[in-house]
């Protein structure tokens, strides 16, 4: 599924216009990258937590030549899914058991 | 940031009732849910793809008791943040800080935000 299909589905469901729903689509992953981008954490019951991770700056050292460097401070992503997801996703099959996924999905 | 915050946004920048903000919203996470219980993976352009993994079964321990458990197969989401996300939220946060400058930063390849990497 790509960006485009959640538009068009969108169309396809609400009474919307093609360019209203790839505004709203737009605008609400625009909005959550500037929320993440100005450092706020975010969280959507059900689906999951985005946070904003710090990494502070520290002196690395080359391996090759063990010549130090300082590595500088940086912020990475953590994704937490949330229970809804999580069990939806996780749901175990008539036999008990999770099934893997197809070739095709993963 | 919350699920209000981003309906707000929709109402104020895209023109819609609060209520009609409110459903496209809710139809966009639940199209996002629903497509990875059936396995398959979302990619949004710009911001990360949200793909379902396959763990297989492992043993594991129970930390209070030590007691050897195993840890069934399972499904969960990986979300993996574009490429364009990642050097986006390096870049202001460099020009806050006094270490080195945002100038010598090479390493936000703003390049292929859509890559397939499996694991």
């Amino acid at each position: 599924m790509l960006k485009s299909d959640l538009v068009n589905i969108l169309v396809a469901k609400k009474n919307v216009t093609q360019k209203q729903a790839e505004a709203v689509v737009e605008v609400i992953f625009g909005s959550m990258k500037d929320a993440l981008v100005r450092g706020e954490n975010i969280e959507i019951r059900g689906l999951g937590a985005f946070h904003v991770k710090h990494y502070g700056a520290y002196q690395g050292r080359n391996p090759k030549t063990g010549e130090p460097i300082p590595v500088k401070a940086k912020r990475g992503l953590l994704f937490r899914a949330g229970k809804e997801l999580k069990d939806r996703v996780n749901k175990p099959g008539p036999d008990g058991k999770v099934p893997p996924l197809s070739p095709s999905q993963s | 940031m919350t699920k209000a915050d981003i309906i707000e946004s929709v109402y104020e920048r895209v023109g819609f009732s609060k209520k009609e903000s409110a459903e496209l919203v809710e139809l966009v996470f639940d199209t996002l849910k629903e497509t990875l219980e059936r396995g398959d993976k979302v990619k949004v352009s710009g911001f990360g793809n949200f793909q379902p993994r396959y763990k297989k079964s492992r043993p594991g321990r129970n930390p209070q008791s030590g007691q050897p458990i195993e840890i069934t197969a399972r499904r969960v989401v990986k979300f993996v943040p574009s490429q364009v996300l990642k050097a986006d939220l390096n870049d202001g946060f460099l020009f806050e800080n006094d270490g080195p400058t945002a100038e010598d930063d090479n390493d936000a390849d703003t390049g292929d935000d859509d890559d397939d990497d499996d694991e």
